[in-house]
C-alpha cells in the first residue's frame, strides 16, 4: 500500500492553496471582464471603462486579447455618444484606437480580427473626417494634418497596399484651394497666402500634372502681385515704386510656369487663356496678352 | 468594400470645396501710372497763375481703369492745397487749361497739336507710345523689363512752360 509521506501532504496542502488563490484571482478577473461585456451590452459605457481600466493592467488579464478588445469597443461608443467628429472628446477615439492595436497584436489565435478590423476601420474614417473639419478653421491647419496622417497610418495597417496618392492629391489641393479662398476674403492676408501655396505644390510635388493646382498655384501668386499693386499709396516716391513693381513683377512671372503648364496640358483651357492674358497684360507684355485674348474669343466663338 | 464607399462619400463631402480661384479683376498698370502722375507734380513747379484752383489732370483718349483709379486717387489726395479733378475727354478741350495732359496711346496723332497749343502755358504732357518724347511730350510712358518707366525730356518741359527739378532725370531714361 501506498503510503503518504507527511512531507508530500504537507506540499500538496500548498500547491491545493496556491491553486485556490489562483483560481480565485482569475475568476475574479474573468467576473470583471463579464461585467465590463454586460455593461457594454446595457450601453452603460462609463461604467464599463473603470473596470476595462483594471482589467487592462491586471497580470491576469492585460496579455487577453478580449480586454483590449472591449475597451476599445467601449471607448469608441463613449467618443460616438459625445457626439461624433467632436474634436475635443478625439482623446477617447485615440484610446480606442491603440486598444485595437493592442488587442491585434495579442490576438495569436486570430479571434478577434474582423472586429478589431471594423474598429480601425471606424478610427481611420473618423480621423480622415476630423482632418477635413479642422481645415475650415485656419488656426488648425497643423492639427489637421496631424489628423490626415493617422487616417493614412489606420488606413495602412487595414489596407498596407492601399494607394495613398489620390487621397493626397485631393487633401493637399483643398487644403491650397481654402486658403486661397481665405486669401482671397481676409484682405489678401500674407498667412493664408502661404499656407495655400505650401499644400499645392505638395500635389505638384506627388503630380506635376495637376490641373487645379497648377491654376491655382498660378493665380495665387498672381493675385499676391496684384495685391502689391492694390495695397499701394499713390503717394509712395518714385524708389519705392520701382521696388514694388519689382517684387510684383517677380510674383506675376512666378504664376506663368503654372499658367503655362496648364495651357500646354489642354490648350483649350478658357481659364488657363484667360490667366494668361492677365499675367501677361500685368508684366506689360501686350503682344502676349493679346495673343491669349484672341485664343479665348476663338475659343468661344467654336 | 461598403466601408470604401461609405469612405468615397465622405471624401466627396469633405472635398466639396474645392474650386478654382479667380484671378483678381485688377489693372495693376493703370495704378501704376496714376502713382507716376502723382509724382510727377512733385517734380515740376507750374506758373504762378497755375497755383490757384484745382490741379487738373486731363487724361485724352479712353481708358475706364485709369480714369477710375485717378479719380479714386483725386478723392483722397491733392496737391499742396490745390484739389485734383481728373478730365476726361476724346480730343482737345479748348476751355482747359490743364496741369497734365495725359495723351493715351490712341490719342497720340494729336500730340503735334497739343503741343503747339500748350506751348509755354504751364501743362506737362505725358504720352504713352514709343518715341513721343522726342516729338514733344516731357514724359512719356515706356516698358522696360516687365516695368512701366518713363522718359524724361527736360527741354519740353521747359518749353512748355515748366520750372523743372534735375532729380527727376536721374529717375528717368533720359532723352536729351
Amino acid at each position: 500500500m501506498l503510503t503518504i509521506s507527511k512531507p508530500y501532504h504537507y506540499l500538496k496542502s500548498i500547491f491545493c492553496f496556491l491553486l485556490m488563490i489562483v483560481c480565485h484571482n482569475h475568476y475574479a478577473q474573468s467576473e470583471l471582464l463579464f461585467d465590463a461585456q454586460k455593461l457594454c451590452t446595457e450601453k452603460k459605457y462609463d461604467q464599463a471603462i473603470p473596470l476595462l481600466e483594471k482589467i487592462i493592467i491586471d497580470p491576469q488579464t492585460k496579455g487577453d486579447p478580449a480586454s483590449w478588445h472591449i475597451r476599445s469597443y467601449a471607448y469608441i461608443q463613449s467618443y460616438k455618444l459625445a457626439g461624433q467628429y467632436n474634436i475635443s472628446k478625439i482623446s477617447l477615439l485615440d484610446t480606442a484606437m491603440n486598444s485595437a492595436l493592442t488587442s491585434m497584436k495579442l490576438d495569436t489565435a486570430k479571434n478577434y480580427v474582423e472586429e478589431n478590423n471594423s474598429f480601425v476601420k471606424f478610427g481611420a474614417s473618423s480621423y480622415f473626417k476630423i482632418s477635413a473639419i479642422l481645415l475650415q478653421d485656419s488656426l488648425n491647419t497643423v492639427k489637421s494634418e496631424f489628423y490626415y496622417a493617422k487616417y493614412k497610418k489606420y488606413t495602412t495597417i487595414i489596407n498596407p497596399t492601399f494607394d495613398f496618392k489620390q487621397k493626397d492629391i485631393e487633401y493637399y489641393n483643398t487644403t491650397g484651394s481654402i486658403f486661397a479662398d481665405k486669401y482671397m476674403k481676409n484682405n489678401f492676408s500674407q498667412k493664408y497666402g502661404d499656407i495655400a501655396k505650401a499644400a499645392l505644390l505638395k500635389v505638384l510635388d506627388i503630380d506635376n500634372k495637376n490641373i487645379s493646382a497648377n491654376i491655382n498655384l498660378g493665380i495665387l501668386y498672381y493675385n499676391q502681385g496684384a495685391t502689391l499693386m492694390r495695397m499701394m499709396d499713390y503717394d509712395v516716391d518714385l524708389a519705392q515704386l520701382d521696388v514694388i513693381q519689382e517684387n510684383a513683377k517677380k510674383l506675376f512671372k512666378q504664376s506663368l510656369p503654372f499658367m503655362i503648364k496648364v495651357y500646354e496640358l489642354d490648350p483649350k483651357a478658357e481659364k488657363a487663356l484667360e490667366s494668361l492674358q492677365g499675367i501677361y497684360s500685368a508684366l506689360l507684355d501686350d503682344e502676349k496678352a493679346n495673343e491669349f485674348k484672341l485664343k479665348k474669343e476663338a475659343l468661344n466663338k467654336q | 468594400m461598403k466601408f470604401f464607399t461609405k469612405y468615397s462619400l465622405l471624401l466627396i463631402l469633405a472635398f466639396s470645396s474645392l474650386s478654382f480661384q479667380q484671378l483678381q479683376n485688377y489693372d495693376s498698370n493703370a495704378k501704376v501710372k496714376a502713382v507716376f502722375l502723382y509724382n510727377f507734380t512733385r517734380y515740376f513747379e507750374w506758373p504762378e497763375k497755375m497755383k490757384s484752383g484745382n490741379f487738373i489732370i486731363n487724361v485724352i483718349g479712353n481708358n475706364a481703369n485709369l480714369n477710375q483709379e485717378l479719380n479714386k486717387m483725386a478723392s483722397s489726395k491733392q496737391v499742396g492745397n490745390q484739389k485734383l479733378e481728373i478730365k476726361s475727354s476724346s480730343g482737345i478741350d479748348a476751355s482747359l487749361q490743364p496741369h497734365i495732359i495725359f495723351l493715351l496711346n490712341e490719342s497720340s496723332d494729336l500730340l503735334k497739336e497739343i503741343s503747339a497749343k500748350y506751348k509755354g502755358k504751364g501743362s506737362l504732357i505725358v504720352t504713352e507710345k514709343s518715341g513721343l518724347a522726342k516729338l514733344g511730350a516731357a514724359i512719356n510712358f515706356v516698358v522696360a523689363d516687365n516695368k512701366q518707366r518713363f522718359e524724361y525730356s527736360k527741354t519740353n518741359a521747359v518749353k512748355a512752360g515748366l520750372k523743372t527739378s534735375d532729380e527727376l532725370k536721374s529717375l528717368a531714361i533720359a532723352v536729351d
